[in-house]
């Protein structure tokens, strides 16, 4: 094996198109990605230089082997999954239209997969966020509780503002842009 | 036929036309794809995302069925509900085809 990096990037749900072309860019300097470790860990190996196409698709661990052939039928080459994403590439050179570039050709199967991370991600940190980080947040007004309990529920509590307002408002738009 | 299939696949988009139309032999995703690539001098191209998603709904509505396996494929055809549909889809295109020349 040739010579490896570990990078550590963050990258919300939202974000998939930023990791793709990140992704590419790396390619593009000799640089493959061989292994995603979650949630924020990405191992690359020395490569020669390509413009290879990284393509992340959001199934929630619901791939069954049909898709998986019928996917790589297509020259897709798999990388592996990091929590519920798949992970694909393929060269630039073999594609001869826009579409053979895309793992979805219409903007109805684009939007449904906005639509499930919607509804497998966003819904869940929105009911952790209500559930729990909230009525701990509020318990930090209570005199009684340590500062290591204040600290942390602070930082909780803005991180999944952040989490909340950042990843609705970002799926809401490129769903948006599909319609 | 009941008025939610109807509504739901008339009027078709081009991506399930030419799947339902290539069923009319058996086939499996990545040959449909080649089939329409073929038929549309390369115009047409239907990723697998969307393919795997439109025969999915296409099964699970049954316009089309579970064929065979073939070297870990499935094979799907179309069923006499999807012959049907692909049939007054046929025709509303037809119709479209005619009525545009005649403006012309």
């Amino acid at each position: 094996m040739g010579e490896t990096k570990l990078k550590i990037r963050f990258y919300t749900i939202a974000d998939f198109k930023e990791e793709e072309i990140w992704l590419r860019e790396e390619h593009k300097k000799g640089w493959k990605l061989t292994k995603m470790v979650p949630p924020y860990f990405y191992h690359f190996e020395k490569c020669p230089p390509e413009d290879v196409i990284y393509r992340l698709d959001f199934r929630n661990n619901k791939e069954n082997e049909d898709y998986m052939q019928m996917v790589q039928d297509y020259g897709w080459e798999y990388l592996g999954h990091c929590v519920g994403w798949l992970y694909f590439r393929k060269s630039t050179s073999s594609i001869t239209n826009e579409n053979d570039g895309e793992i979805f050709s219409d903007n109805t199967s684009r939007a449904n997969m906005i639509s499930h991370i919607m509804k497998t991600r966003m819904l869940p940190l929105l009911i952790i966020f209500l559930s729990c980080v909230i009525p701990n947040a509020l318990k930090m007004f209570d005199s009684a509780v340590s500062a290591v309990f204040t600290v942390f529920w602070s930082l909780m509590l803005v991180l999944y503002i952040y989490l909340l307002v950042h990843c609705s408002l970002k799926l809401r738009a490129l769903k948006k842009d599909l319609e | 036929m009941n008025d939610k299939i109807r509504r739901i696949y008339i009027p078709m988009t081009e991506t399930g036309f030419y799947i339902l139309f290539c069923l009319r032999k058996p086939q499996h995703g990545y040959g449909i794809s080649q089939q329409v690539k073929q038929m549309t001098n390369g115009e047409v191209t239907i990723s697998p995302g969307t393919m795997y998603g439109t025969l999915s709904k296409m099964e699970k509505d049954g316009l089309i069925e579970f064929f065979c396996e073939e070297n870990k494929r499935k094979l799907y055809k179309i069923t006499s509900l999807g012959q049907e549909i692909l049939n007054i889809e046929i025709s509303r295109i037809e119709r479209l085809y005619k009525n545009s020349r005649e403006e012309i």
